[in-house]
């Protein structure tokens, strides 16, 4: 098991954040994730907390071979229980992913709080991810541990960046118009200039990594087909 | 704004989706309602997603990782339940 974790901030006020985080999708860059969708919803009577589960559908492009492999699952799914307190001002995302966990389960927390010294105007982000790999081999089980952390952490560099870019475009419609759009996937498609630069695996993350694990979670398993079909073919033959 | 994984809600999930995201930014967030004013908007996409989840297999992967990390907890798996919140 291993353990990531970062943390960065964001020049917008913490409400700005947490409404464009239930906007960030679709956007050109994250193709892979299809579909959001919400299967609960619950306001505490209370402590005044919003309780939301949604299901993240991702769906990644692999050589067919390897959806053969694993039994023709293209698509994969996440599902994430996130809580909005708006007295405390916190946002906190807990997701898991439901598909081929047998190989690579990752239990993400992500958190959204105003900033120490400046809370009107900055949000801090925290992350934290648990990656556990399962194999029979300890050292192909470490190797897949390590990888998923390298690639975890250049993704949440990036999507950083990403998700700072479908801020700005939120905010400023917020600003010109006093009323939120939802136009704002639109704009950031013809702002081609503020998310150059990354990859599209990059802008994938947009900021929690929930996302670029996702990615991750398909090509660790890809990953560990190959080495085990290597493995089986050095030892038996064929 | 984003689809539904079943093709045929994505239209009641978007309509929805339009009313949620007015009511959090101009009532929740500044303390006017605690209550989701979307009902019956919310009716409607909730009972196309259940029956597909359904019919595409995923009700039962679903259920498994509501069992391991209760939605009453906010999603914290039982196994790790010591989590500081």
């Amino acid at each position: 098991m291993k353990l990531f974790e970062s943390s960065c901030s964001f020049n917008y006020p913490w409400s700005q954040v947490t409404a464009a985080n239930w906007r960030k999708y679709p956007n050109e860059k994250s193709t892979h994730v299809v579909a959001v969708d919400v299967l609960r919803r619950e306001v505490h009577p209370i402590t005044g907390i919003l309780r939301s589960e949604r299901l993240i559908t991702c769906e990644q492009k692999i050589p067919k071979w390897i959806a053969l492999m694993v039994g023709g699952q293209i698509r994969s799914y996440v599902r994430e229980v996130s809580e909005v307190d708006p007295v405390n001002q916190t946002l906190t995302m807990r997701s898991c992913n439901m598909t081929m966990n047998n190989i690579l389960s990752v239990y993400e927390v992500v958190k959204y709080v105003p900033d120490n010294e400046s809370p009107f105007s900055k949000t801090t982000f925290e992350q934290c991810a648990e990656i556990k790999a399962y194999s029979t081999f300890q050292r192909l089980t470490d190797k897949i541990e390590e990888w998923s952390i390298e690639r975890f952490d250049s993704n949440a560099k990036l999507g950083k960046q990403g998700f700072e870019s479908v801020l700005k475009i939120f905010s400023e419609n917020l600003n010109k118009s006093g009323k939120l759009i939802d136009e704002y996937s639109e704009k950031l498609k013809a702002s081609g200039k503020i998310i150059d630069g990354y990859s599209d695996k990059a802008s994938v993350a947009i900021s929690e990594v929930g996302e670029s694990l996702k990615t991750g979670i398909t090509d660790t398993s890809s990953l560990l087909y190959k080495t085990k079909e290597k493995i089986k073919h050095q030892f038996f033959g064929n | 704004m984003s689809a539904s994984f079943a093709p045929e809600c994505t239209e009641a999930k978007q309509k929805y989706d339009d009313c949620f995201n007015n009511w959090y930014t101009e009532k929740f967030l500044k303390g006017k309602s605690m209550q989701n004013e979307c009902e019956d908007l919310w009716i409607e996409y909730k009972e196309c997603v259940e029956a597909n989840l359904v019919k595409k297999g995923i009700k039962p992967m679903l259920d498994e990782a509501e069992k391991e990390a209760p939605f009453e907890k906010g999603g914290v798996p039982l196994d790790n339940s010591d989590e500081k919140k």
